[in-house]
């Protein structure tokens, strides 16, 4: 009983990992533009296709195709900010809102279009290996993408504390208007939020194919529980969303043990609801509006 | 955003329709000359899924569907309709309930159509059989449901229901374990309940114990929690009733956690070439079972040798199945001398083949009984081999060795 | 002003005759039922507009009330053989009874919380219904029982009348949005939308009004529910709840004029009318074409004119109205 609940806390904080680094991303691009990209998950499809196509022409092992993927979303991602978020930035929620909307639509079916709907999948040395410890075992793959994924957030964090740029992040996402005054350029500071933002979710992406098929619809299935995560976390919070994300990744591995095989979801919905009953601003951020 | 979490979604992006005023007078205008074009063709609809989350399996049944509809004109079309060739009129539903429930619709007013074949997927099929009964258009169909038999007059279903798979998965575990402990994990849409239910059913009466029984949400992000769950129960063997993506995960999950256990993948994704081609060597000597096989006589095998010339693939089971289906429906139309739905209908009622095309399936004979079901139809247990799917089970269909592991 | 309320008031009539005609003068059901689904996504758009359009509480969890219109309507037939008119009231009613708590729990919550909060509350009550067989169904649905030409338990043979029946509840819904427009409650809609301290500022209870306001929006969503369900002939959690049917409700009314009247309407129109088109175009098989060109549509409208395409067509009414003035002017100096 001990082993199966270790071994359930061990699954849930190995695939709370990839949450994080999904929902990092968004919660990123809150804080930092102000707006919710409902089309992370696709970029980390983009990511995952880029690392499939490496694997399977130029037999790249898909981590070392991160150095390939993560300045690829980069560079997408600061162009996405300049052509198409820029524009919406003055409007509404709604708008903002729809603009995401409808790119990740658009990239789902242009991936459906271009490399049709079928399952690809990428084997490593590692993809089904996993090390024992007791009765505990934990897969190599999940090990090495919780591995990494901690360590681009740490680096994340180091880097919004520490660097200038970071900084000047941090300045615009608690207001943009006295950042502007300290001389700070919001553009170029959106543009490269974005295109972290992007560059994580392109990580993801990498870190996901040795052990998780691609396909065009492949980002919805993560993206759901990386915007739970982003709410529960606080929008704008980057701690916020790494610890919700963990929680949540146990959550529901707890959940499905021990509620019921199709739980999963319904626990981690009901830590989100009742969450916001008690702060509705998420855990990290305050009793009140 | 999604409960089932593929399935959600594809329905987002299922939307159709056609244009206003304009629109109806082209469709007048193209409805005459279609009709004019019709008194020297029969036409068939199909409707499957070819975008959305069943599209891997829907691609293939339509290529199935196109082989065999120019197979029959080859071989000179309906002759007692003056040698008439079949129209394949084809219709992507999107994986999506309601655009299932329009296009069914539309195909029929649309179109002057004699049959229609379809879904793929239980959920769509139920719906598009209901849309055909009101219609009153005779619908074949190899979607395994149960519910599909209920009530209707217009939908025939030769091949064996979600219950007898079930009773073929527990008959098969006794070949893998002599108590068998068995965990049934199934995804909670029409297709996993109709088959584990039936599962539940059954087991006491066929001395197995089913120590595991779970529903999960479809469009897992990780199987690992649920392979816990399968370990921490004692099972020996594992049921999954799932869909390719799941399977997948599930297949390798059970490795990374170093679960020994026998498993019956059941059919829908585990028999598809895409589960060996995702899953590799794990697959070899994996169980499970189908309601059509390439390997049973000279007629399957001879369709399968011009599939995988034409596709590169082996001639999976709801393909080949719908190539049988279409022969059944020629057959219906050769002895109604009709192309009125009505008359393929009475037709297809009273169809009896036991040779042929038509007859290519488990069991090698096909009659409806009056619930529409075929009466000699029953699964065949299969087990890959060698990267291609062979039948194991039960003696009267084998066709290879069972490998032991 | 008298003026343009006569002329505006003779446009709704127009509009309103031929509506009222097309099923006659249209033989194929196939293009009715384009209609239908016109009417039925600008009624959903329409309610929702009420919530998101004026009081600018963007939901996109409205499948929540859809779904439980359709789940009350088709239990009470299935399982007490009541007729789906009655069902249809009763799920309106259970609709709004959920939208209290779920207001009260999302009320609270601003901007982008509000929206996930309330997917994630849509996409719960679908979890739920999955697991309910004993009740409803679980996760295989139902299909509603063939009952042929039965006006009273809302089924029919041909597609007309249930034209006629979404038609009746749009002009419900659209009346309702006017009355409320011109309403008291209707200036203190468009305060909250614009800035809800504000208008608390001012004296506006502003929990009150988003609650009533919430009472009907859930209200009309859920009659939409109902009509769904006779309609298909089928009904599933998947189906109930879907996604796709709370993005509808948003997108009719964003891309046709959101807190217009008439926008989700012409949104409706619109969206399907390119959505057909592209079917027609390009026809299925080409897995992604259809939607990847449609996306770039919305893509465009959104950036092109946010406020939704109402705002072209009443600039190119305006610009109708004042060539016509000008002309009538110039035309008596001529002599």
């Amino acid at each position: 009983m001990l082993t199966t609940i270790v071994q359930a806390v061990v699954n849930g904080l190995l695939i709370g990992g990839i949450y994080a680094l999904v929902s990092i991303g968004v919660t990123l691009i809150f804080g930092v533009v102000k707006i919710v990209n409902f089309a992370q998950g696709e970029f980390v499809m983009i990511g995952m296709y880029i690392s499939y196509f490496l694997a399977a022409r130029f037999g790249v092992d898909p981590l070392i195709s991160l150095f390939v993927s993560m300045p690829l979303l980069f560079v997408i991602g600061v162009l996405l900010q300049h052509f198409l978020i820029r524009r919406v930035l003055a409007l509404g929620d709604m708008p903002q809102i729809f603009l995401t909307f409808a790119l990740s639509l658009l990239l789902v079916n242009m991936a459906l279009l271009l490399f049709t709907a079928d399952y690809r999948t990428v084997q490593t040395p590692y993809s089904e290996t996993a090390i024992h410890l007791g009765g505990l075992y934990v897969p190599i793959a999940k090990l090495i993408a919780f591995a990494v994924a901690m360590m681009l957030s740490g680096l994340l964090g180091v880097f919004l504390r520490i660097t200038d740029l970071g900084k000047a992040m941090r300045a615009a996402a608690q207001s943009r208007d006295v950042a502007m005054l300290m001389g700070i350029n919001p553009d170029r500071v959106f543009g490269i939020a974005v295109g972290v933002a992007l560059a994580l979710a392109g990580a993801a992406g990498s870190l996901l194919m040795p052990f998780y098929p691609v396909y065009p619809l492949v980002g919805q299935v993560f993206v759901l529980m990386a915007f739970v995560a982003v709410v529960l976390g606080t929008l704008g919070n980057v701690t916020g969303a790494l610890l919700a994300s963990l929680m949540m990744g146990v959550a529901e591995s707890l959940g499905i043990q021990f509620v019921g095989a199709d739980s999963g979801l319904i626990v981690v919905f009901a830590m989100l609801l009742l969450t916001l009953a008690i702060r509705p601003k998420g855990l990290f951020g305050g009793w009140s509006r | 955003m999604e409960a089932t979490r593929t399935a959600s979604f594809a329905e987002r992006y299922g939307r159709r329709d056609f244009l206003k005023k304009s629109a109806s007078a082209a469709v007048a205008a193209f409805g005459i000359a279609r009709k004019a074009f019709a008194a020297e063709r029969v036409n068939i609809g199909a409707l499957y899924p070819t975008t959305g989350s069943f599209a891997q399996i829907g691609q293939g049944c339509v290529n199935a569907a196109k082989l065999a509809v120019q197979m029959i004109n080859n071989d000179g079309g309906i002759k007692s309709l003056g040698g008439a060739k079949l129209n394949l009129i084809v219709s992507d539903v999107q994986s999506d309930t309601t655009v299932t429930r329009t296009e069914t619709d539309r195909l029929i007013s649309g179109y002057k159509l004699s049959a229609i074949h379809g879904c793929f997927a239980s959920a769509l099929t139920l719906i598009a059989s209901e849309v055909a009964e009101r219609a009153k258009m005779p619908l074949l169909t190899g979607s395994s449901s149960d519910l599909l038999n209920k009530g209707r007059h217009y939908t025939f279903t030769p091949f064996c229901r979600a219950s007898q798979f079930a009773l073929a998965q527990l008959q098969m575990s006794k070949l893998v374990s002599d108590t068998p402990k068995v965990a049934v994990i199934f995804e909670n849409t029409a297709f996993g309940t109709s088959t584990s239910n039936g599962l539940r059913e059954q087991a006491p009466n066929q001395g197995v114990e089913i120590v595991m029984f779970e529903p999960y949400s479809a469009g897992l992000t990780d199987a690992s929690p649920l392979i816990n769950k399968v370990k921490a129960s004692g099972a020996n063997m594992l049921f999954p009733v799932s869909y390719l993506n799941d399977l997948i995960l599930i297949i390798r999950a059970i490795k990374q956690n170093g679960l020994e256990i026998a498993i019956n993948g059941g059919s829908g994704g585990f028999v598809i070439p895409d589960f060996y081609k995702n899953v590799g060597g794990v697959a070899e000597g994996l169980l499970g079972v189908a309601h059509w096989n390439h390997d049973f006589d000279g007629d399957s095998q001879k369709v399968n040798e011009v599939y995988k010339n034409q596709y590169g693939e082996f001639l999976f089971e709801y393909a080949g199945g719908l190539v049988a289906q279409t022969f059944m429906i020629a057959d219906a139309l050769e002895r109604a001398a009709s192309a009125d739905p009505q008359k393929v209908r009475d037709a297809l009622s009273t169809l009896d083949v036991s040779s042929g095309y038509a007859a290519m399936g488990p069991g090698g004979r096909v009659k409806f009984g009056p619930d529409g079901k075929n009466i000699y139809a029953h699964p065949v247990g299969v087990q890959w081999q060698h990267a291609d799917l062979a039948s194991v089970f039960p003696k009267e269909d084998a066709r290879a060795q069972l490998m032991k592991s | 002003m008298q003026g343009a309320l006569t002329s505006r008031g003779l446009w709704v009539c127009a509009l309103a005759a031929a509506a009222l005609a097309l099923p006659l003068l249209i033989s194929s059901g196939f293009v009715i039922d384009i209609f239908i689904r016109i009417l039925l996504f600008a009624l959903i758009g329409v309610a929702w507009n009420l919530m998101g359009g004026y009081a600018k509480q963007l939901s996109l969890g409205h499948a929540a009330y859809f779904g439980l219109g359709a789940y009350t309507s088709t239990i009470l037939l299935i399982r007490f053989g009541v007729s789906p008119w009655i069902g249809m009231l009763a799920g309106g009613a259970v609709a709004m009874l959920a939208s209290l708590p779920i207001g009260a729990l999302c009320f609270r919550l601003r901007g982008p919380y509000f929206a996930i909060a309330t997917i994630a509350i849509a996409q719960g009550l679908m979890l739920l219904f999955l697991k309910f067989r004993d009740f409803a169904w679980g996760a295989e649905g139902t299909t509603i029982p063939n009952l042929g030409q039965a006006p009273l338990m809302m089924q029919f043979e041909s597609k007309a009348p249930y034209y006629y029946i979404l038609l009746a509840l749009l002009a419900v819904g659209l009346a309702i949005t006017w009355r409320i427009e011109r309403s008291w409650m209707g200036y203190y809609l468009v305060a909250v939308g614009e800035d809800e301290d504000a208008a608390e500022a001012v004296g506006v209870d502003s929990l009150l009004i988003k609650r009533n306001i919430y009472l009907l929006s859930a209200f009309l969503t859920a009659l939409a529910g109902t009509f769904y369900v006779q309609y298909i002939y089928f009904i599933d959690p998947n189906t109930a709840f879907s996604f796709n049917v709370s993005v509808e409700a948003a997108l009719v009314s964003i891309v046709g004029g959101i807190g217009a009247l008439w926008g989700p309407v012409i949104g409706a129109v619109l969206l399907e009318a390119t959505s057909a088109l592209l079917q027609s175009w390009l026809g299925g098989g080409h897995g992604g074409v259809q939607l990847s060109v449609y996306s770039l549509i919305l893509i465009t409208v959104i950036l092109w004119r946010p406020s939704g395409l109402i705002g072209v067509l009443t600039d190119a009414y305006g610009r109708v109205v004042r060539a016509t003035a000008a002309y009538a002017q110039k035309a008596p100096l001529d002599g």
